[in-house]
């Protein structure tokens, strides 16, 4: 049975039977509610420096210890998650209007339109990502903006092929052919009636395409060329542990660990949907 | 199969040409012209009529179109141009360090896959479902860590902690001194910690793809049969379901080239391991657009290269695939 005919609460039901997705998901929430009352929870304000307590070790006074000018690491680790969140939900959802789009013309129209949207993902997909990523974001200055975009512009194709196998399967059900024969446009029979129900694949790539984004964010800035400093992001934290990596061992754990759950966390929500709204695929 | 391949090769073609209009257009539509990006990276200071020579060294006075068909005639014939920070042929540059990051990936590929494959299929075969859904899980977590933390903790513990192997580069002060063994421990050394991070991230590539390659070989009417004449669990994976899985698996190594290019990136960025990562990387910084555009389409050629042999070998060792090709 398709997810689209089950009401959403058995989904989530079958979800919840897999104990380790479902703390994944109560991990997600947590950290959004972290990003969401930052300034609140955070011990100190992230950017505050304390040349004193230069590469403080963790202790009582900052949990996680201090980075290279003495800010403390576990408050701009909760205000880096701010950063990663951001910039994995919006270059999720941009890739998702690009995909989503792009792979309802093709799969909607066949021939031609299908054959040019065939074509041009295969183009991207010969690119390696983070060439193409790291290319984009260093050329045209690094922003919030230039990587959800570059992020955004890259990564559209998952999207696109599910979005486009979904509607070669749906288009020819007996609905869409009764919205057709109804005299509705293409445009009401694609987003009325078959986009809502190619969902499901699409949901479950943008859950991986979250934490792709996420890894890919952490890494933009471990290289330099992230969110302008001195905003705290979980992989700019990273790039001065490496400049201090004799003396500093903390600041490459915790970071790292926030990034690897974090990432994890949505993998696993990706993997654990898949299983319960498409028995089909593996 | 002719018709097969050849279709393959059109399409390939094709392709080939949209990657260098991608690269063009991408390298292109950046703000400000490519001569000025550049200086102002350098901090200097060039005079106008300076500027103007520069441009037209590098036919930037040049209409767009003439621009892009000179440099695809290049593309085509190997030539990318000059560097603009030092003058070599970019081509010199990429041949000079294309062969060390095919040596690092290389290894890594042959090790993931030794070590992923086995894993996936032993999984799969155990598909009791509580193992199963555990190694999943684990799969997962390889699969989450992040490449560039992988590295920095394998630097933080054998370079730094323990003392053992190098922090970055690729060979000793006076490794051309050395004995041919010599040169061969010098240069595993220097090749052990990229290549494990390397090798950790794909791992849990192989395993994955293997499993759900076999899951999906093991439903099949023949395994049935198998199974009701009574060959045993241990043989019916091995034997008849193995060899059958194994097929997909040609298709990896299309898919995985990109892959292993995107990991190169961090890793050589990190381990300051003069592969065309690094190049990459040194010239986003520098903004020496001749060579951000030849290591572009060069990397994508690759993978386009890859995955068009590993589509024509899997055509040859199965002929559903050109049956399913051909019926499209």
């Amino acid at each position: 049975m398709k997810a689209a005919d089950q009401p959403r609460g058995i989904t989530w039901r079958r979800f919840r039977r897999s104990p380790i997705a479902t703390a994944a998901v109560v991990y997600v929430i947590a950290i959004a509610l972290i990003a969401v009352l930052a300034p609140v929870v955070a011990p100190y304000p992230p950017d505050v420096i304390d040349l004193a307590a230069r590469l403080t070790p963790p202790g009582k006074a900052h949990l996680l210890g201090t980075d290279d000018v003495g800010r403390d690491v576990l408050s701009r680790m909760i205000h880096g998650s701010r950063v990663s969140l951001i910039v994995g939900l919006s270059a999720t959802l941009l890739s998702l209007i690009v995909g989503s789009t792009l792979g309802a013309i093709a799969g909607y129209y066949g021939s031609v339109a299908d054959w040019v949207v065939s074509r041009l993902i295969e183009v991207v997909l010969c690119f390696p990502f983070l060439f193409l990523v790291l290319g984009i974001v260093a050329l045209f200055r690094p922003s919030l903006w230039t990587i959800m975009i570059a992020l955004g512009l890259t990564s559209w194709t998952t999207e696109a092929r599910f979005v486009r196998a979904e509607f070669l399967r749906i288009r020819e059900l007996e609905y869409a052919q009764a919205a057709r024969a109804s005299g509705g446009g293409d445009a009401r029979i694609i987003f009325r009636h078959l986009l809502p129900n190619a969902l499901s694949p699409v949901l479950v790539a943008s859950s991986f395409g979250v934490a792709s984004a996420i890894m890919t964010e952490s890494a933009l800035s471990f290289l330099g060329l992230g969110v302008a400093l001195p905003t705290a992001s979980w992989g700019s934290i990273l790039s001065v542990a490496y400049e201090y990596i004799q003396f500093a061992w903390w600041l490459a754990l915790f970071p790292g660990l926030a990034i690897f759950f974090t990432v994890a966390a949505f993998n696993l929500i990706g993997d654990r949907l898949r299983d319960v709204l498409d028995p089909r695929a593996d | 199969m002719y018709a097969y391949v050849i279709r393959r090769l059109l399409y390939a073609i094709l392709t080939f040409f949209g990657i260098t209009v991608v690269t063009f257009a991408l390298i292109h539509s950046v703000p400000g012209d490519p001569v000025s990006f550049f200086t102002g990276a350098a901090g200097m200071n060039v005079s106008g009529p300076a500027l103007e020579a520069i441009r037209h060294e590098y036919h930037l006075d040049r209409p767009l179109r003439e621009q892009y068909f000179h440099w695809l005639r290049g593309v085509v014939t190997l030539d990318f141009g000059r560097s603009m920070v030092d003058r070599r042929p970019v081509s010199t540059w990429i041949f000079e360090r294309l062969p060390r990051t095919l040596m690092l990936s290389g290894i890594a590929f042959v090790l993931a896959a030794a070590i992923g494959i086995p894993i996936g299929l032993w999984s799969g075969a155990h598909s009791n479902r509580l193992l199963d859904r555990g190694s999943s899980i684990v799969f997962f977590l390889l699969y989450s860590l992040p490449t560039f933390w992988v590295a920095l903790l394998l630097a933080d513990l054998f370079s730094v902690r323990l003392g053992v192997l190098p922090l970055f580069g690729m060979s000793s002060d006076g490794y051309s001194e050395l004995s041919l063994g010599g040169r061969i421990v010098d240069r595993t050394r220097y090749l052990i910690l990229p290549v494990l991070t390397l090798t950790i991230g794909q791992i849990a590539i192989f395993a994955r793809f293997s499993r759900s390659a076999l899951s999906e070989v093991i439903r099949q009417d023949f395994i049935l049969t198998a199974r009701a004449k009574g060959v045993g669990e241990g043989a019916l994976v091995w034997r008849h379901a193995g060899r059958n899985t194994l097929l997909p698996l040609i298709t990896l190594l299309g898919l995985t080239i990109p892959y292993l290019l995107s990991g190169s990136l961090i890793v050589e960025a990190i381990f300051q391991w003069p592969g065309i990562g690094l190049l990459y990387f040194d010239s986003i910084w520098a903004r020496d657009y001749p060579t951000i555009m030849g290591l572009t389409v060069v990397s994508a050629v690759l993978t386009l290269l890859a995955s068009l042999i590993a589509d024509i070998l899997y055509a040859a060792a199965d002929p559903r695939v050109r049956f399913e090709a051909g019926k499209r």
